[in-house]
């Protein structure tokens, strides 16, 4: 019992059963007083009416014949139940069957003599005849006490009925929502006690229990992703870093021992690679702040065609000079919500690494089209591509293909682009481009 | 000039005030940032550099406070790497540049020296002239000797911001940061080969070369020329 009080889930149940009940017991109430009051005056208006025949026919025919048309009522049956007295001034009955005490003049509730039931309580109206004559004319309360019965007996059992459903309904729902909450409580449980690959059971219905199961999974697939993130920079630092930084104690553990004129460039040297280390650290931070999502709340929008335009102009000299050639086929009017220096340095990285993979005399092309509601923006060459299967697993951390190892770079740039895109609820494609290779980055467009 | 160093780190103040004392400004150093509000309310300071993250107060609520009682010194915000976030939040609180840890001591005193001689933003020059070159800025023209040189838009914008600093040092991540609008360094040539372009223009027909090269650290554009 204190179980099924603790429970939420019960005590909407019963206090919904609760306020149920009590507007059966509040209608049952109005439809019982509004009924009885109803009776009451047409009663009422039925005893005016009798009594007013009769009082014309005391008045047109005098007593002997008021006494006769009683008789002749009284001997109809009691049709209407009606039951009458006129008495003299002495309070002596003259005339009528209906046996009581004189009552006072207008309307009253008296007691009768009934021959068979005894004492029994009516509805009477006395009227003053003139010559010290009262006529009564009273009708029994039974046809309206079991009226009144009737109503309360429908709306007693009416209540118990709702009551005994009711609570039977409330055992159930409870039971129900007690059930459906469980499956999630339980998963969360199983999470809290080391498993993390479980996930709450989605029904087949859709209704709000399904909606809230797919909603914490979604949570929980984000929360594992961010884990994993986190995790993958730990090992990341740990190993990627540890290189460069062996290296670079090497190089100043040999310019202590070299002669003093040749430690002034041992020690350019030594900045350089402390400067390269930093950039990679600012790279590692940079990307899992992305991955991260915080940044998504400063989204605006941005006019990616003027971006793009904007940086081809900038680009085409620099491409110029390294003897490739930039081509650039933007449409315009193309926007997307989004963070204008992420989208810059994803398209920044695209174009760096077609000009730093491509042998000069390499035609790269910058294209941006309107695909339905997505914007596809794509940087495209005719260099020599790369293999089917290294394509996937260059956008991962740290992969650097054999025949770029020698080259500047630290691996996270393409990393960086393909965090960039998932930021923007967009995609990251490499792919051929016969000959050649092209990346594609998906977004999301806003009109 | 007075300038004001609120840095906890006692590594980065004493090399940053080292190097600023050589350059032969006046320097305050404070590690605390009760101590940092507190003198920046009641001393009058040239310049500013603050660090984002302070024992007691950290820096965003100093700069908030110092902008609310009308302390309009410029100031500079450091920040440790990264932080994409701390540097819109920094740039909101009313701090006039930025820049993250570490940092090139060159690229500092660039920055302070910029910050120290920007001109009142009432003071708005239509034309700009340096030894022989004019900018007209309303037109977007460029003479040399009298001679019109044409340039893109891109190498315009990049000879107005040394023209505007003209006999200072512009770094490489200041024309990033103004011209580009990217507080990110894209690790490419796109400063340089702008600006090859651009100077190549310009002394088409000249010996004399106005814009000097400080490798490692940008340019500068020669003052009397």
């Amino acid at each position: 019992m204190a179980d099924l009080r603790r429970s939420a889930a019960y005590r909407i149940a019963f206090t919904y059963s609760a306020v149920f009940a009590l507007a059966i017991l509040i209608l049952g109430a109005a439809v019982y007083f509004a009924a009885d009051a109803a009776f009451r005056a047409q009663q009422d208006a039925a005893l005016t009416e009798e009594t007013h025949e009769l009082i014309r026919s005391y008045r047109d025919e005098g007593l002997a014949d008021l006494r006769e048309t009683i008789t002749a009522r009284e001997a109809r049956g009691r049709v209407d139940s009606f039951g009458y007295a006129v008495f003299d001034a002495r309070q002596h009955r003259v005339a009528g069957s209906l046996r009581l005490r004189k009552p006072r003049v207008g309307w009253g509730d008296v007691t009768f003599i009934d021959p068979v039931e005894g004492p029994d309580a009516a509805r009477a109206l006395a009227t003053d005849l003139g010559d010290g004559l009262t006529i009564v004319v009273a009708i029994d309360n039974e046809a309206l006490e079991k009226i009144d019965g009737t109503i309360l007996a429908l709306f007693g059992a009416a209540l118990v009925l709702v009551l005994v459903f009711s609570a039977g309904g409330a055992l159930a729902l409870g039971a129900y929502l007690r059930r459906r909450l469980a499956r999630i409580s339980g998963t969360a449980q199983a999470i809290v006690g080391g498993d993390l690959a479980r996930r709450v059971p989605v029904g087949t219905r859709g209704d709000e229990f399904d909606d809230l199961a797919l909603g914490l999974n979604a949570m929980l697939d984000r929360i594992a992703q961010l884990l994993d993130s986190l995790r993958q920079v730990s090992s990341d630092v740990a190993h990627d870093l540890r290189t460069p930084l062996s290296r670079l104690r090497g190089e100043i553990e040999a310019a202590l021992d070299a002669p003093a004129d040749a430690q002034r460039p041992a020690l350019k040297a030594a900045l350089r690679r402390s400067d390269e280390l930093l950039s990679l650290f600012a790279a590692i931070l940079r990307i899992s702040e992305v991955e991260g999502g915080a940044l998504t709340r400063a989204f605006a929008p941005v006019d990616l065609s003027a971006l793009a335009t904007d940086l081809c102009e900038t680009y085409a000299p620099a491409v110029a000079d390294g003897g490739r050639t930039l081509a650039c086929d933007i449409a315009p009017g193309c926007a997307i919500q989004g963070d204008r220096e992420l989208i810059a340095q994803a398209l920044i990285n695209l174009l760096d690494n077609a000009q730093a993979h491509t042998p000069p005399g390499t035609a790269i092309t910058v294209a941006l089209a309107q695909a339905g509601d997505r914007l596809a923006l794509s940087v495209a060459d005719d260099g020599p591509g790369v293999a089917e299967a290294d394509r996937a697993r260059i956008v991962h951390r740290f992969v650097r293909l054999d025949a770029s190892r020698s080259r500047a770079g630290n691996g996270l740039g393409l990393n960086l682009v393909a965090a960039i895109a998932a930021a923007h609820r967009g995609t990251l494609t490499i792919d051929a481009n016969h000959p050649g290779l092209r990346a594609t980055l998906s977004l999301p467009g806003i009109a | 000039m007075r300038i004001l160093i609120a840095e906890d780190d006692d590594d980065t103040a004493g090399f940053v005030e080292r190097g600023l004392g050589e350059l032969g400004h006046v320097v305050t150093r404070v590690a605390d940032g009760e101590d940092a509000l507190h003198l920046g309310l009641t001393e009058s300071f040239d310049v500013s550099i603050l660090d984002r993250l302070l024992p007691r107060i950290d820096g965003i609520e100093i700069l908030r406070r110092w902008r609310a009682g009308g302390v309009p010194m410029p100031v500079l915000m450091l920040t440790a790497l990264g932080g994409i976030e701390d540097r819109v939040t920094g740039l909101g609180a009313g701090a006039d540049d930025y820049l993250v840890k570490p940092f090139a001591f060159a690229e500092l005193a660039a920055r302070i020296a910029a910050l120290l001689r920007r001109p009142p933003i009432s003071d708005a020059p239509t034309a700009l002239h340096v030894g022989d070159i004019d900018l007209d800025l309303l037109r977007r023209e460029v003479r040399r000797g009298g001679r019109e040189v044409r340039l893109q838009p891109r190498e315009y914008a990049l000879l107005e911001l040394l023209m505007r600093h003209a006999g200072r040092v512009v770094t490489r991540t200041m024309f990033l940061e103004s011209i580009w609008g990217f507080h990110f360094d894209p690790q490419t040539n796109i400063v340089e080969s702008n600006l090859s372009r651009m100077r190549t223009k310009i002394n088409e027909g000249f010996d004399s070369d106005p814009i000097e090269t400080l490798r490692g650290v940008g340019y500068r554009m020669r003052d009397h020329g």
